[in-house]
C-alpha cells in the first residue's frame, strides 16, 4: 500500500504553499490568501485513510490556485494530524482556528474527535466538514457550521438492511454489536427494517470491549439458529469474535461493516475463516466524472470511501466561497453550502465548471466523487450509494452497489 | 437455550487460563506480603515474546510458548531486583502501587516496541466438535490439559521439595525460616521465576484462545484478583477453585445479566467473600 509519509506529505503541502507564494500565478487582482485547515488521521485509527484524504484536499487546491484562486484570492492550506484522538484533534483545532485564522475545517474522520471539535468551530464560526457517522455529530444546535458527507448511522443501518432483506435465505437475522455510541441506533435502524422485510430477529447482543473470551455470547446467539449474523464493531473485536464463530462451526453468512473487515481483519483471522465474509460502506460514485478525476488526481490502492469525500468537501468548500464573490468567513460558506451543493441548478462535477457558471450568474448543483453531495437542513447527506463487498481468497471484492 | 452444561465448559476452559496468574498473584502474596498487580501484565509480556519467537523466527507455538515461560520469569526476576527488592522493607500498601507502576511500565514498553494494534499467532483455526451435544475445540482441550499438568507441577514441587517447603516456611513466618537457614532470598528469586512463568505460559494461551494486544493481561486484574481472593490467599488449590469458580460464573452469569456486565461479576464475586469469607475458601491462615 502507498501511503504517503509524514516527510512526503509535508513536501507536497510546501510544494502547494510555493505554488501560493508565486504571485506571477495569482491573478492581477492579487489579495490575501484564504486559509483553510485540514485536520485528518495520519495516525492511529484512522491512520490507513487519513493520508489520502488529505492528498485529495491538497489535489483540490493546487486545482483552483492554478486557474487563479476563488475570486482572485489563493487557497492556502494549514494540515494537523488528529492522531484519531479527540484530544489531539482538540489542540490541533485550537491551533487552526487561533493562530492560522483558518475559516473552514475539512476532512475530520472519527465521530469522537469531530464531536469533540465541533462546539470550538461553532463557537468560532468557523465552517466544519467530516466524514463522521454518529448521528450526534449533526445534532444540536450548530447553527449551520457542521456539515458531513458520511450517512449517519441511521441512514447506514438502513441499507445494510436493504442488503440484507434481498437476501431470501436470510430469514433468521442476529444482531451483535460491539457497545459504541452507535450501536444501538444502528441496531435499531437495521432490525426494524429487516423485521419489515419479514426476516426474524432471533437475538440482538451488545458485547463488551477487551474480554478475554466471547465464547458465551457466540454460545447465545448460534442458539438461535441464525442465517445471517450481523456483527458491528471494529477489527479488534471483530479477529476474536469471528474467529469464535468460526470455531464454533457456524455454516451461516456474516455481515459487518468494511472498516472492520479490511486487510488487516484477514491477516489476523486468516483467509480460511474470513472467506464469503460480507461487508459494507458507502461507496464513492464510481461512474461520476467526478470520480474520475479523482481517481486520476490521487493514485491509491484501496477503495475506501473517505478519501473522495475529502475531495468533494474541498470542492464545495471552495464553490461556497466562490459564491460570496471571495469574501472569506465560516458563515458565508455556510450560507452558500446548499446553494451550491443541492438542486436546482445545473449539474457541475467540479469547481472549475461551477465556479465558472456561478461567475456567469447561474445556479449550480455539485454532484461530486463520493455522491451526490446533497444536504438537509442539519447538515447530513440525503442519500449516498452503498459497496456491498465479499472476501474471496483473502481480499474483499465488490459485489454490487446499492442506492437509496 | 442451549444447555447450561456447554456455558460451564466454556468457563472451566477460561477458569483454567486464569488459574495460572490466580495461583502466581495467591503465592507471591503470600510469600512477599503485597498484592503484585503486575502479575496480569507478565500475560502480556508471555503472549508477546511468543509473537515474537513464532511471527519473527517462525518458531512452532510450543517452541513459542517455552521460550514465554523462560523470558517471562527472567522478567519478573528483572522487576524484582530492579523495582521490589529496594522496597522489601516497606509497608505492603507501597508495594502494591509499586506494582501498579511496574504493569505501566511494562505495558507501555510493549506498546512502545510491538505498537498498539492486535496481533494473532501463525496457527491455523480449527473448527470445534461435537460430543454429546457439547462444543469442545482441540486448542481449548489442549489449552486445559496443559494448564492443569502446569498446576499439578507447581503443587507437587511445593509439597515435596525441600526448595518448596523452604518456600511455604518462608510464607508462613520470614523471621523464622530465616533463623533456621532457608536462604530468603534465594527462595523469593525462585518463586518470582516461576510465577512469571505461571503468567507467561498463560497470556500465550490467552493469545491463541483470542487475540494479542498490549491491554490483553491488564484487563485480567479484577478475575485474577477475585480469583485469589475467593480461594484464600497463599493458597494455590484455593486460587485454582477460586479462578475455575469466577470462570464459570462469568460464563453462566451471562444467561442472567447483559454480557456487557461480565466485568462486575469479578466485582461482585471479590465483595461477597470480603463480606460473608474473607480468608477465602482455603483459608483459614489467610
Amino acid at each position: 500500500m502507498t501511503i504517503m509519509t509524514r516527510r512526503e506529505l509535508l513536501k507536497a503541502s510546501g510544494a502547494a504553499g510555493l505554488v501560493l507564494g508565486a504571485p506571477a500565478l495569482v491573478s492581477a487582482q492579487s489579495k490575501e490568501p484564504i486559509t483553510i485547515g485540514t485536520l485528518c488521521p495520519l495516525t492511529g485509527a484512522g491512520g490507513s485513510y487519513g493520508p489520502d484524504m488529505q492528498r485529495a484536499v491538497v489535489a483540490v487546491v493546487e486545482r483552483i490556485n492554478k486557474a487563479g484562486g476563488i475570486a482572485g484570492r489563493p487557497i492556502q492550506l494549514f494540515h494537523e494530524d488528529d492522531q484519531t484522538n479527540a484530544e489531539a484533534g482538540v489542540r490541533a483545532a485550537r491551533k487552526l482556528i487561533d493562530v492560522n485564522r483558518v475559516v473552514a475545517i475539512v476532512s475530520t474522520w472519527a465521530s469522537a474527535v469531530t464531536l469533540a471539535v465541533k462546539p470550538l468551530c461553532v463557537e468560532a464560526k468557523v465552517f466544519l466538514i467530516g466524514v463522521s457517522g454518529a448521528d450526534s455529530v449533526t445534532q444540536g444546535d450548530h447553527r449551520g457550521y457542521v456539515a458531513r458527507t458520511q450517512p449517519n448511522t441511521n441512514l447506514q443501518g438502513r441499507m445494510y438492511a436493504k442488503f440484507a432483506a434481498t437476501q431470501k435465505e436470510w430469514k433468521r437475522v442476529a444482531y451483535l454489536a460491539l457497545q459504541t455510541p452507535y450501536a444501538r441506533s444502528f441496531g435499531d435502524a437495521f432490525t426494524a427494517i429487516v423485521k419489515a422485510a419479514g426476516a426474524t430477529i432471533t437475538d440482538d447482543l451488545i458485547y463488551e470491549d477487551k474480554k478475554p473470551s466471547y465464547r458465551s455470547e457466540v454460545t447465545r446467539v448460534l442458539a438461535t439458529n441464525p442465517d445471517l449474523i450481523m456483527l458491528e464493531g471494529y477489527t479488534p473485536d471483530s479477529v476474536v469474535m469471528v474467529k469464535e464463530i468460526y470455531k464454533a462451526g457456524y455454516k451461516g453468512a456474516i455481515l459487518a461493516p468494511s472498516f472492520a473487515i479490511n486487510a488487516k481483519f484477514i491477516e489476523g483471522v486468516g483467509p480460511e475463516v474470513a472467506e464469503g465474509i460480507w461487508n459494507m460502506d458507502r461507496a464513492p460514485l464510481f461512474d461520476s466524472p467526478a470520480y474520475k478525476e479523482f481517481s486520476a488526481a490521487v493514485p491509491r490502492t484501496d477503495q475506501s470511501p473517505y478519501a473522495p469525500q475529502a475531495w468533494d468537501q474541498m470542492s464545495i468548500v471552495a464553490l461556497a466561497l466562490a459564491a460570496g464573490r471571495g469574501e472569506a468567513s465560516g458563515t458565508v460558506i455556510k450560507n452558500h453550502l446548499r446553494a451550491v451543493a443541492n438542486p436546482p441548478g445545473a449539474v457541475v462535477y467540479s469547481y472549475a465548471e461551477g465556479a465558472k457558471l456561478l461567475g456567469e450568474g447561474k445556479k449550480i448543483n455539485y454532484e461530486g466523487a463520493s455522491g451526490s453531495c446533497d444536504f438537509d437542513a442539519i447538515g447530513d447527506i440525503l442519500s449516498a450509494p452503498f459497496a456491498v463487498q465479499q472476501v474471496r481468497k483473502g481480499k474483499s471484492e465488490l459485489v454490487q452497489v446499492i442506492n437509496p | 437455550m442451549p444447555p447450561i452444561a456447554q456455558y460451564v465448559f466454556n468457563g472451566v476452559v477460561t477458569g483454567g487460563i486464569l488459574a495460572l496468574p490466580a495461583v502466581a498473584f495467591s503465592l507471591l502474596w503470600r510469600l512477599l506480603r503485597f498484592p503484585n498487580f503486575a502479575v496480569s501484565t507478565y500475560l502480556t509480556v508471555g503472549a508477546y515474546v511468543a509473537l515474537m519467537l513464532n511471527r519473527g523466527v517462525r518458531a512452532p507455538i510450543e517452541v513459542a510458548w517455552l521460550g514465554a515461560l523462560v523470558a517471562t520469569g527472567a522478567v519478573a526476576l528483572a522487576v524484582d531486583r530492579i523495582a521490589f527488592r529496594p522496597m522489601r522493607a516497606r509497608r505492603p500498601f507501597s508495594l502494591a502501587i509499586a506494582s501498579i507502576g511496574v504493569a505501566f511500565v511494562l505495558e507501555n514498553v510493549v506498546r512502545f516496541v510491538w505498537g498498539n494494534d492486535f496481533r494473532s499467532y501463525d496457527v491455523p483455526v480449527t473448527r470445534a466438535t461435537s460430543v454429546a451435544g457439547l462444543r469442545i475445540g482441540r486448542d481449548q482441550l489442549l489449552i486445559l490439559g496443559v494448564a492443569v499438568v502446569m498446576m499439578a507441577v507447581a503443587q507437587t514441587f511445593l509439597l515435596r521439595t525441600r526448595l518448596g517447603i523452604a518456600m511455604r516456611a518462608t510464607a508462613d513466618n520470614p523471621l523464622l525460616a530465616a533463623v533456621k537457614g532457608v536462604p530468603t532470598e534465594r527462595v523469593i528469586a525462585l518463586a518470582t521465576l516461576g510465577g512469571g512463568a505461571l503468567a507467561g505460559g498463560a497470556g500465550v494461551f490467552l493469545g491463541l484462545d483470542a487475540s494479542i494486544d498490549p491491554l490483553m493481561g491488564g484487563g485480567l486484574i479484577i478475575s485474577v484478583f477475585a480469583a485469589a481472593i475467593l480461594g484464600g490467599v497463599g493458597s494455590a488449590p484455593g486460587a485454582l477453585a477460586g479462578a475455575l469458580i469466577v470462570g464459570v460464573m462469568e460464563e453462566v452469569g451471562t444467561l442472567v445479566v447483559p454480557p456487557t456486565y461480565k466485568t462486575a461479576i469479578g466485582f461482585t464475586i471479590i465483595l461477597a467473600v470480603l463480606l460473608v469469607r474473607p480468608t477465602g475458601l482455603a483459608g483459614a491462615r489467610a
